[in-house]
């Protein structure tokens, strides 16, 4: 399939009249296809494993000016352009690539930022492999395709780290403000997206958060390995700056109802309360000390900096033998957590094979490097104990792939008699999380879904409540910061009609 | 921003504090707790909820002075501020009902039981107060609470718990002279929960205890909370603190509220050693 069918409407041609300005010709013409085809993926500049295992600074060191411009040779700047359709935000990839490539770095993150509001996040966290990477014409030809991810992250760190400006507005945000206040409940990736859409459309926004910090998963969930919290505190001032209003440490619906803030005189509302709700598997053992929920273990570590106690007061749990359990990115997130707080030994047990392993394929990557043991087809059928009720072990059955399931993956079967006992001080528990029900459970009338997601119409993510929209993982369950920010997106414009209309 | 109004020293180990909040003082309910962070590189713990001031927009919380966070917050000194405050979290227990209730609260549990005295009075129904100290020095709002308590016992710890008297027997005194109670409400540190509810259920007594396990969020988002009841798991943070007392597996509770125990020690030997050099 051709990817520009793919586009909304309009932005085909938005980007084609971009394709043919003169400058972009004149770069094409610069280098020949035969010339671009013939560059090799440049290599992400990494911490080395042996290293970074004994710290919680970031892996990827990120590409210099050289590397960048490098790599966005790579790119053929094609008429279809297969990338832009696989982005969740649509971001004119061409275009931010071409402009490294002509060394306008400015151009290339205001060309990004016109539908990203978190470059610099999604440059690092994004699944790029199975979203714009996967559609990239270069993958076609048998070439690794262009590092779009590498790319974004570089423009945005260059510009708003390592200069120092800070990010710069192309508008100012006094100028055409708009009477109606707009709540948006939580300050994670959809609701800071939403907040600096209706921002930038002249609302008066205001980001409730629960937790003291704002940022929701990206500032508790992910560590600072992957996404140092700097970067976040850079992006956050950003929305700030387009004079969006957070509230930390305000639970909507135990600090204030829903109604008190319609009383307040908030006319519209975004509900990204995202999925804080961690799945447990129900097993014997599993409120042993020394099991935790991965919620609890990533908590504790990110945003309570526990990795750094006794300077910080929040314990976390030193582990000499540490087991994961699940394949996502938060599984990874954990055990490579477990391994730099001092684990001798730090495991991932996966229920299905590695292929159906729903993590990044850079974090599989980085976790292997460092040293990281995969058990596929493995799952934990009890916890064991000692008297003081400390966990010492688990007793894990093998599995073996059956027919696909209702999510089109192969359904693990368990073989009769594989159990067998291994010796763990240590089991996180990250096999998914459900939406947080404290906010939405108290909605009268807010139709949810059979997982206690928050059902919307996807096209305006409105709910069946006039004037709530929801978006992100209290939606989706556990799904990615990327569609998280398509959801914001969307809801703002559908929120800003709501808002004109009435 | 939440300013601190006051700190004061109401027994030896117990302190109030007073702090600017009028968001929570605005939503408070009897029997809730909010979680407080007391400087920038402090632990979230959950305290009680027990006075606000909706006027004034503040809320007292009383708390025992044990290991570093309580020691941060005793040692705050007013217009100073804490790094954050969030509530009010918890289910506010249902309080509807006929008969009297007895209110059993020991050490922090006082204090955090006085809403819920001051509530119920206000709703109509009879309460009985009984407040467990170690001996009267240790003995708090005793005034204040009276205001709202059709009766107030005090049990001390000659009477209790460490002496071997019987504590079903004590209880059955009570119920014996208070024959409408119907209901039983106990906070307070692990033991003297596990004890009391042992006795007022051994005597058929509907019990529900505050639970104050380990918590992280405070808003269900972590589960370092869980406790079991009758075998099912739940998040006291959310679905609590308040819980049945029958039913509840105490040795979990006991064991996963020693989950940090060795880096709580750590923890407190090193800020108390740095407190130390500071005064040195």
């Amino acid at each position: 399939m051709n990817g520009i069918d793919r586009l909304e409407p309009g932005q085909a041609e938005r980007l084609l009249r971009e394709r043919e300005k003169d400058w972009r010709k004149a770069l094409r013409r610069e280098l020949s296809v035969q010339k671009r085809m013939a560059i090799d993926r440049q290599p992400m500049p990494e911490q080395e494993p042996g290293v970074r295992i004994r710290n919680f600074k970031e892996v990827n060191l990120g590409y210099n000016l050289e590397l960048a411009r490098e790599e966005a040779r790579r790119c053929l700047d094609c008429g279809s352009p297969g990338c832009v359709a696989g982005c969740p935000v649509a971001i004119d990839i061409p275009t931010f690539i071409k402009y490294i490539e002509a060394g306008e770095l400015e151009r290339s993150l205001e060309k990004i930022r016109e539908t990203n509001g978190l470059p610099a996040i999604c440059g690092r966290v994004c699944p790029q492999e199975v979203q714009c990477e996967k559609d990239c014409n270069l993958v076609r030809a048998g070439k690794a395709p262009v590092a779009i991810g590498h790319l974004e992250r570089f423009v945005a760190d260059y510009l708003c780290l390592r200069e120092g400006t800070g990010p710069r507005l192309s508008f100012s945000p006094e100028s055409f403000r708009r009477p109606e206040k707009i709540a948006v409940v939580g300050s994670g990736p959809g609701g800071l997206t939403a907040a600096a859409d209706l921002a930038r459309l002249g609302y008066q926004v205001t980001v409730f958060e629960a937790l003291h910090l704002p940022g929701g998963v990206l500032a508790y969930g992910i560590p600072e390995f992957r996404l140092p919290r700097e970067i976040l505190q850079s992006e956050i001032n950003f929305i700030k700056a387009l004079g969006v209003e957070i509230k930390t440490n305000f639970i909507v619906g135990r600090t204030a109802s829903l109604e008190d803030l319609v009383r307040a005189g908030y006319r519209a509302f975004f509900l990204g309360t995202g999925a804080g709700l961690p799945a447990f598997m129900n097993i014997p053992g599993e409120n042993l000390l020394g099991v935790y929920s991965a919620n609890e273990y990533l908590t504790r570590v990110n945003l309570m900096k526990g990795f750094r106690f006794p300077e910080f007061d929040t314990p976390v749990p030193r582990a000499r033998k540490a087991a994961v359990i699940g394949g996502g990115n938060v599984a990874m997130d954990a055990v490579r957590t477990a391994l730099r707080l001092g684990a001798e030994q730090a495991t991932v047990y996966y229920r299905r094979s590695r292929a159906e392993m729903p993590a990044r394929l850079e974090e599989v990557k980085h976790a292997e490097e460092e040293g990281i043991v995969f058990n596929f087809l493995t799952v934990p059928v009890r916890f064991l104990g000692n008297d003081r009720g400390e966990l010492k072990g688990m007793v894990l059955q093998r599995l073996a792939l059956g027919e696909p399931d209702s999510s089109g993956r192969p359904r693990p079967v368990p073989i009769p008699g594989s159990e067998f006992e291994v010796e763990v001080d240590l089991a996180v528990v990250a096999i998914g999380q459900s939406p947080n029900p404290l906010l939405i459970k108290q909605l009268p009338g807010l139709k949810l879904g059979r997982w206690g997601n928050v059902e919307v119409d996807f096209q305006t993510m409105a709910t069946n409540l006039p004037g709530i929209f929801a978006g992100g993982d209290a939606v989706r369950g556990g799904a990615t910061v990327i569609l998280a920010m398509g959801d914001g997106r969307r809801a703002a414009r559908a929120m800003d009609e709501f808002l004109t209309r009435s | 921003m939440n300013r601190v109004i006051l700190v004061d020293r109401l027994v030896p180990n117990l302190f109030r504090l007073v702090l600017e909040a009028p968001e929570v003082a605005a939503s408070a309910q009897p029997g809730q707790f909010v979680m407080v962070i007391p400087d920038g590189q402090g632990e979230r713990i959950p305290i009680n909820l027990a006075d606000w001031d909706r006027e004034k927009g503040t809320v007292d919380l009383v708390f025992l002075n044990l290991g570093v966070s309580t020691r941060k917050l005793a040692a705050l000194k007013p217009g100073k501020a804490v790094e954050g405050l969030a509530g009010p979290l918890g289910r506010a227990p249902e309080i509807a009902g006929s008969g009297a209730v007895l209110l059993a609260g020991g050490c922090y549990g006082i204090g955090g039981l006085y809403p819920l005295a001051r509530k119920l009075s206000e709703a109509g129904r009879r309460v009985v107060f009984l407040a467990e100290a170690r001996s009267p020095a240790y003995l708090y709002w005793e005034e204040k609470i009276k205001k709202h308590a059709d009766k107030f016992l005090t049990l001390f710890r000659s009477d209790c718990l460490y002496s071997g008297h019987d504590l079903k027997e004590l209880l059955d005194k009570v119920r014996a002279s208070n024959p409408d109670i119907s209901l039983v409400m106990v906070m307070g540190c692990s033991y003297l929960l596990f004890k009391l509810s042992a006795a007022a259920t051994g005597l058929g007594l509907k019990t529900l205890v505050s639970l104050n396990p380990i918590m992280v969020d405070g808003t269900g988002m972590c589960g370092a909370c869980r406790v079991s009841v009758e075998g099912r798991t739940y998040f006291a943070c959310v679905d609590g603190p308040w819980f049945e007392a029958r039913g509840l597996d105490w040795q979990e509770y006991f064991n996963r509220r020693k989950a940090f125990l060795a880096q709580e020690e750590q923890a407190l030997i090193r800020f108390d050693r740095e407190s130390w050099n500071r005064t040195e």
